[in-house]
């Protein structure tokens, strides 16, 4: 049963007032004048009945009259599925069955076949039943059939899957399914774990109106899980050697007690190290390994904990690229002096991993093999070039590639536009007090070095420096204390270009003098050529484009499976669909692989936090899709029968208050009335 | 022809506001019904003559001094004229109150302006005290006060806390000359206390009626559902389960009437008991009752 206006059932509040009116001092307010209470008050009373209920069956009475006319205001109707019940009708159920990691939870994958075998059970033989399989995505496993053995036969060669949940996918491919129902009742049975993560996209979902969607949440309500959420590799340097360097982050929840764990590394499949810790009942913990020797070439590594009731959380694995050096070309112009660009060639060839080749060139010489070995183009005082030039540096910056522009007194100069991040608009001198850095994004990768020292950024002066018009799109980095733009970041494809309004020399300010100068120049070489932008391990059912690859790529699948990426030649993509290292190769998939990439379940697998099904349901909306069949909209002598019981409660309260009225008059309540209400008279 | 009764009904006469009109038209209606003999055989002492009024009896016409001035006068006799009636009239709140139609403060007050206009009309002097907590107005027995008593009458309104006992002892002591003391009240008094006023009064040379005006709630009482109870003098209020006091409180009101018939009786003063839905007939007959005793007496 369920109401059209369920506001009025606030009106179930004023069933304090009978209330209310029993238990307050009768005409307190107009009390019984009585000539002299001289013998009343020598009697000895009892006070403590003064606020208790004397009058029980007529305030029930009075009660239940309220309530009746408060439901009945709301006005009340039967659910369709009891309208479908009482009709006969025959029932168009689709069963939606989660499929996710988590589902493999130590008995909970039973639990979820066994409810789905009960339900399918339960189906009269006309019922139709299609099932749906979900996890991130969702497919229609067993269309639209009679026979429960097909459907059943499904349920029981279904298998949770390594990857992440997404209810809202499920509904909207059981709403699909619902297009091509035989007639009948339709009805969802949603049979999950109910994680709080696979909610997300259920929101702003429009169901069919009075689609009835039974859940059946299969888990139990606590489910201690261990779970290695990251994984931290990188190559340092110590002394002359390059090392690696691995931390791993722990989440426990729930935990009955803290538990010790063996924690391992591997590296290209042996294992190398080995931490014990005790993990907290709830909680979190970052395990640091020993530094260890780090090869030159692409690593393929995992981290990996004593499995647990959920095994499939608790290995990470990840690929570290090869430490082949970044080539950049510094692009210079025509009349540059050698000794201007002094202080930056010395501060690109001072670190390591991965190190910087510097490659110089003038604007004309940047060809295509130039930008094919580079990863990112500085250009120095200098404009990017126009023309077809200017569009092979476009399409190489879409394909990943990073350019910079220093704007020195050359380019500050004159008026135009820069790589389509800003338009120089003359030069601001500011001599002799300079200015200085202010209004930094410090949450950008460019200024990581200087995340709590941001005194290092406001030291360096700039006596003179260009005036950047920011062009639509572009973000501005940071700004000098006069407001104008410094620095700005354009973002084009999977490359972006950054644009400074000094150059780094110290003919216009000190910054080449100052501690920030090196950090801030090996951060924007290493940002240009997208160093920090390729992730350690990615998550099931991202998709991947191996763009180093330029003809016929291959992906081999850690199955084996040989996949071809489909889309655009630029874009060429694959769907992660496993958990492990998928390789990709040019042509053939043999040889060592041109790119790698590790593949691990999603992080919110790993919270087994669950939700109500009334929370599952909060966002959903009702559609009058007349395309599906059987929820059409009921016939108007259907919606009439549906919400006639109001009247009955009507009725009810009408019966209850004439009942009232004639209790109310009759004996001594009655005698009381009429005894108490003759006012005195006065003459 | 009207049944004499009929100008006696209390809630007929409630509704008249006149109180001269009201208390002649209660006497004449009383004396309609009543036997002349009743009137013959007071005291054939002379002691003044009178101007005739209408409605006087023409047999008591001076004729002889209607011959020597050409005026009607009537003889006035010893007993008519020697005896100043004084009416103490409770206007405490508790006689502002009502279970029927007529409230015992307006049947106090037609029974005072019926008293007072037969008393005048037999010659006696009427006076009025009302009193409350204290003397609240006084109005000296005068053969000429009759219009003043009447206006006191008119004026007074129930309100306060009555003080029954102390209240009469300020009237004995305003009221010097004895004569007759009507007390007209609701006696919410200590039985003993009260008798001990009327003791002065009666030991000052008055002769005491007294009128105990009761409302059958304060005899019944009627109620049933729980209330609070207000008290007509002094607001106070109590919450009450009447089903629980009715019968310790009707044991109380009946001692107290008990404990006032034997103290009145034991101070020598007649009492007399009057409910507000009965006619006033009775209350004069006593009144009558008592002034010819008095009469026999002197």
């Amino acid at each position: 049963m369920g109401f059209l206006v369920p506001a009025f059932l606030a009106g179930l509040a004023a069933l304090g007032i009978p209330l209310l009116m029993h238990l307050r001092d009768r005409n307190e307010e107009t009390p019984t004048r009585f000539p002299s209470l001289m013998f009343l008050v020598r009697l000895p009373i009892r006070t403590s009945d003064r606020r208790t209920v004397t009058d029980w069956p007529l305030l029930l009475l009075r009660a239940l009259a309220v309530g009746l006319l408060a439901v009945a205001f709301a006005r009340p109707f039967l659910g369709r599925a009891a309208a479908a019940g009482a009709a006969g009708r025959v029932r168009s159920v689709v069963l939606l069955l989660d499929r996710s990691l988590s589902m493999g939870f130590a008995g909970t994958w039973a639990a979820a076949q066994d409810s789905a075998r009960a339900r399918l059970a339960g189906l009269a033989p006309d019922d139709q039943v299609a099932v749906v399989v979900f996890d991130e995505e969702a497919e229609v496993a067993q269309p639209w059939t009679k026979d429960k053995a097909l459907a059943r036969a499904v349920v029981d060669a279904t298998a949770p899957v390594a990857r992440g949940t997404r209810i809202g996918a499920a509904l909207r491919v059981a709403r699909s399914a619902l297009v091509s129902a035989p007639p009948g009742a339709p009805e969802f049975v949603l049979i999950s774990d109910l994680q709080r993560s696979g909610l997300s996209g259920v929101a702003g979902l429009a169901l069919p109106k009075g689609l009835p969607i039974a859940v059946a949440a299969v888990a139990p309500a606590v489910r201690p899980n261990t779970a290695i959420r990251a994984v931290q590799a990188r190559r340092v340097a110590d002394g002359g050697r390059v090392q690696l360097q691995v931390q791993a982050h722990l989440v426990t929840r729930d935990l009955p007690a803290p538990r010790a764990a063996r924690i391992t590394l591997a590296l290209a499949g042996r294992e190398v190290g080995v931490r014990t810790a005790t993990l907290p009942e709830t909680g979190e913990l970052v395990v640091t390994f020993d530094a260890v020797p780090a090869p030159g070439t692409a690593v393929e590594g995992r981290v990996a904990i004593t499995p647990d009731a959920l095994p499939g959380d608790d290995t990470s694995r990840f690929t570290l690229p090869a430490d082949d050096g970044l080539a950049l070309a510094l692009v210079l112009p025509d009349d540059v002096a050698r000794e201007e660009t002094l202080y930056l060639e010395r501060a690109l060839a001072i670190g390591r991993a991965p190190s910087v080749r510097l490659e110089m060139r003038r604007v004309g010489a940047l060809d295509a093999a130039t930008l094919d070995r580079t990863a990112a183009v500085l250009f120095w005082d200098v404009a990017p070039p126009g023309g077809p030039a200017g569009e092979r540096l476009g399409r190489w910056v879409e394909a990943g590639g990073g350019i910079g522009v220093l704007v020195g007194p050359r380019l500050a100069g004159r008026r135009g536009a820069l790589a389509g991040v800003a338009s120089t608009a003359g030069r601001a001198d500011r001599t002799p007090a300079g200015a200085m850095l202010g209004d930094v994004r410090d949450e950008h990768p460019l200024f990581a070095p200087f995340r709590g020292a941001a005194a290092a950024l406001a030291a360096p002066r700039f006596f003179r420096y260009a005036r950047l018009e920011p062009a639509v799109g572009a973000d501005v980095l940071a700004r000098f204390d006069d407001g104008a733009p410094a620095i700005l970041e354009r973002t084009s494809g999977a490359g972006r270009a950054v644009v400074l309004a000094t150059a780094f020399d110290a003919r216009d300010g000190d910054l080449p003098l100052q501690p920030a100068f090196l950090p801030l120049a090996r951060r924007l070489a290493l940002h240009l050529a997208g160093h920090e932008a390729t992730p350690l391990a990615r998550t099931t059912g991202e998709s991947w484009a191996p763009r180093v690859l330029r003809r016929d790529p291959v992906v081999a699948a850690p199955d084996g499976t040989l996949l071809r990426p489909t889309g655009a030649p630029a874009d060429a993509a694959v769907i992660l669909q496993q958990v492990g290292v998928y390789a990709a190769y040019e042509g053939r998939a043999d040889g060592v692989p041109r790119a790698r990439v590790a593949v691990n379940v999603p992080a919110g697998e790993s919270e087994l936090v669950p939700a109500s099904p009334s929370e599952l349901l909060l966002g959903v909306g009702e559609s009058a899709d007349s395309s599906i069949r059987g929820v059409s909209a009921p016939t108007a002598v259907e919606l009439e029968s549906r919400q006639r019981v109001w009247r009955w409660f009507v009725l009810g309260a009408v019966l209850l208050l004439v009942a009232e009225s004639v209790i109310a008059s009759q004996g001594w309540r009655g005698r009381a009335r009429r005894a108490t209400l003759v006012p005195p008279e006065r003459s | 022809m009207t049944a004499p009764e009929t100008f006696l009904d209390p809630a007929l006469l409630a509704r008249i506001a006149d109180l001269p009109l009201l208390a002649r038209t209660v006497v004449d209606g009383f004396m309609h019904g009543l036997h002349r003999s009743a009137r013959k055989g007071l005291s054939l002492d002379f002691a003044e003559h009178r101007q005739y009024q209408p409605g006087d009896d023409l047999r008591r016409i001076d004729w002889k001094a209607y011959a020597r001035t050409d005026r009607f006068y009537l003889k006035e006799y010893e007993a008519d004229t020697n005896a100043g009636v004084l009416f103490a009239l409770d206007v405490s709140g508790s006689m502002d109150y009502a279970s029927g139609t007529v409230n015992k403060f307006a049947y106090a007050r037609i029974l005072v302006a019926a008293l007072a206009w037969l008393a005048q009309r037999q010659g006696d002097r009427v006076g009025l005290a009302t009193y409350a907590g204290t003397l609240v107005e006084m109005v000296p027995p005068s053969t000429r006060h009759l219009n003043l008593v009447m206006h006191a009458l008119g004026r007074a309104r129930p309100m306060g806390e009555g003080a029954l006992p102390p209240a009469i002892d300020r009237v004995a002591d305003v009221a010097t000359r004895p004569g007759i003391v009507v007390i007209v009240t609701d006696c919410y008094a200590e039985p003993a206390a009260l008798g001990r006023s009327v003791d002065a009064l009666r030991a000052r040379g008055h002769d005491v009626l007294v009128f105990h005006l009761l409302d059958r709630a304060e005899e019944t009482f009627p109620f049933d559902a729980s209330a609070v109870f207000e008290d007509g003098e002094t607001a106070l209020r109590l919450p009450l389960r009447p089903d629980e006091v009715r019968d310790r409180y009707l044991g109380l009101w009946r001692a107290h009437r008990q404990a006032l018939e034997r103290r009145f009786a034991a101070a020598g003063v007649d009492y007399v008991p009057l409910h507000t839905d009965e006619p006033l007939d009775r209350a004069l007959y006593a009144f009558l009752d008592h002034r010819l005793s008095r009469s026999r007496v002197r």
